[in-house]
């Protein structure tokens, strides 16, 4: 019973630990999102709220927090209710199995725990995947549920365009679990370790790096960013399926869909780039003897890899123009599926030769 | 049947190229990069600092005085005549006891019709309306805008500092009208 409580205790202090970084880095991401926006714009970003606009964050969420919270007339109240928890729930789960840190197993208590993975299942990226399609259900219930034309032609094109982006992100990921021969997001990572040219981008007998281009079109298009923000767009939908939204629940929303952008920013790295592994074997910490520090090292850099996907997402907002409906189908479905599925093919290929000549 | 069926096939390979490299896409993004390296805003922070205004800047409406003390206006009505969006409104009267001398009793001004095209500064024959370089006006009411001769007054004396002479007292061959000739000498029975 003890052995269980102290179970839950240290699961839960994990769970609250990475729900707080997600929380920050999500609150960071808005802020940054303005400034380097604003920067590429010849802008300044915000300003106005403490030392240039650094406390920007907290006063969007103080506002949002205290704004009138207003249910549309004919809205299905259960289902308005819902959509931004069915939203925002999938978007944190999966951070469960992202391993942002070394494969270590500490005894604390008499119990071994990983501090750097809250559950390594050895189907980690299938249960991402899966809880990134439900949130789509949050997106068109929302839709649906507002009652408004812009709200349900908003999650209408949601659908359609998360269908379709879905497949690619699961197709793209195909050539590294062929690789890894496992689902487990440590396990990928842990077979990445040693240098950069073992990272699944690079690596040998098949380098994955037009899989790693497919799956990151297809993340921007599955969050609902820049170029692909048809969802939202605000020219033609106001905001899309949260234009009925205000106050807390909009906030949800929106911090759903920053949350996904950090979760899908760490599976690209997680998967692509090698995770936490340092781009040269081993790491400088120990190498300077401090062993037991090491994890620090690997943990900046899974947070400088994750972050640099995270400004991409930026940058692509900052330089492209929205794409029409028609071309992103056609973009999704005649151009990245292929591609996706080529890339199945030749990595299963020489993933065979390779063991073949071994 | 127009279009060149037959283009150079090197061209073709090249946009093909450039199609499936994402090259415009690339291009795009290095401008971008380039802003953010090279950081340069344009933006002007307004309220904590303010941009030159021209020398010819038309501002907030004012009445002027005399560097003694006195309106300048002499309630000829030929402002509000010039005003396209009759903005301003006059009540001209005698001044008491000056049977030759008038002067407006009453100015009003409704500055939320006033386009600031500067027509009425141009039509006044004592030059008794001025421009000031004001232009920070946003109130909360809009009937706060609705000026009266006092407060056009006010916005002169806080923004034209240094008045003029009378105009009797300018310049021996200054034409002027509208005074009650005190300074000439009576003349002789």
């Amino acid at each position: 019973m003890t052995e269980l409580g102290l179970r839950v205790a240290i699961t839960l202090t994990q769970i609250s630990v990475i729900v707080g970084i997600v929380i920050i880095t999500v609150l960071l991401l808005t802020l940054a999102e303005r400034k380097v926006l604003g920067w590429m714009q010849d802008r300044m970003g915000p300003m106005e709220v403490g030392p240039y606009g650094s406390l920007q964050p907290f006063a969007d969420a103080i506002k949002l927090f205290f704004k009138e919270d207003i249910v549309p007339a004919g809205a299905n109240k259960f289902l308005f209710t819902a959509a931004p928890l069915l939203a925002l729930i999938p978007a944190f789960i999966g951070f469960a199995v992202i391993p942002w840190g070394p494969d270590l197993t500490w005894e604390f208590g008499g119990l071994s725990i990983k501090p750097f993975v809250i559950s390594d299942i050895n189907i980690g990226i299938l249960y991402i995947l899966a809880f990134a399609s439900l949130g789509a259900y949050g997106i068109i219930l929302g839709g649906w549920a507002s009652n408004s034309k812009y709200s349900l032609l908003g999650g209408l094109r949601s659908a359609a365009q998360i269908i379709s982006y879905e497949l690619n992100v699961g197709l793209s990921i195909v050539g590294v679990l062929i690789l890894s021969g496992s689902l487990s997001l440590v396990h990928i990572t842990n077979a990445q370790a040693g240098g950069f040219w073992n990272w699944n981008a690079f690596t040998f007998p098949a380098p994955q790096i037009f899989a790693l281009v497919v799956y990151v079109i297809s993340t921007v298009a599955e969050t609902n960013r820049v170029p692909f923000d048809l969802p939202e767009a605000e020219s033609e939908l106001v905001a899309g399926f949260f234009t009925e939204y205000s106050g807390l629940r909009f906030a949800f929303f929106y911090l759903a869909e920053y949350a996904n952008m950090v979760l899908v920013s760490c599976v690209a790295s997680a998967m692509f780039l090698g995770g936490w592994n340092a781009p040269y074997p081993g790491t400088l910490l120990s190498l300077i003897g401090l062993p037991s520090l090491a994890w620090i090292e690997n943990t900046m850099w899974f947070a400088f890899k994750t972050y640099s996907f995270l400004f991409l997402f930026f940058w692509l907002r900052a330089t492209l123009p929205r794409l029409r409906y028609d071309q992103l189908m056609r973009f999704g479905w005649k151009v990245l599926l292929p591609i996706a599925l080529a890339n199945i093919v030749v990595t299963s290929i020489a993933v065979f030769i390779a063991q073949q000549l071994k | 049947m127009t279009t060149p069926s037959a283009a150079p096939t090197q061209l073709n390979l090249r946009e093909w190229l450039k199609t499936i490299t994402f090259y415009e896409i690339f291009v795009g993004m290095k401008a971008t990069l380039m802003h953010l390296l090279h950081y340069k805003p344009v933006t002007l922070q307004y309220p904590h600092e303010k941009r030159t205004l021209p020398d010819n800047y038309r501002g907030m409406l004012a009445l002027l005085r005399y560097d003694d003390g006195t309106e300048k206006c002499v309630g000829c009505d030929l402002c509000e005549a010039a005003c396209p969006s009759r903005v301003i409104r006059v009540v001209s009267a005698e001044v008491p006891g000056e049977p030759t001398k008038r002067y407006s009793k009453e100015y009003y001004m409704d500055m939320t019709r006033c386009l600031f095209c500067g027509m009425c500064v141009d039509a006044c024959p004592v030059d008794a309306l001025g421009m000031t370089r004001e232009f920070e006006w946003a109130v909360y009411d809009k009937r706060q805008l609705h000026l009266n001769k006092q407060q056009l007054l006010a916005i002169g004396d806080r923004s034209f500092p240094v008045r003029e002479k009378r105009l009797e007292f300018q310049h021996p061959n200054t034409a002027f009208f509208n005074v009650a000739f005190k300074h000439v000498p009576p003349k002789p029975d």
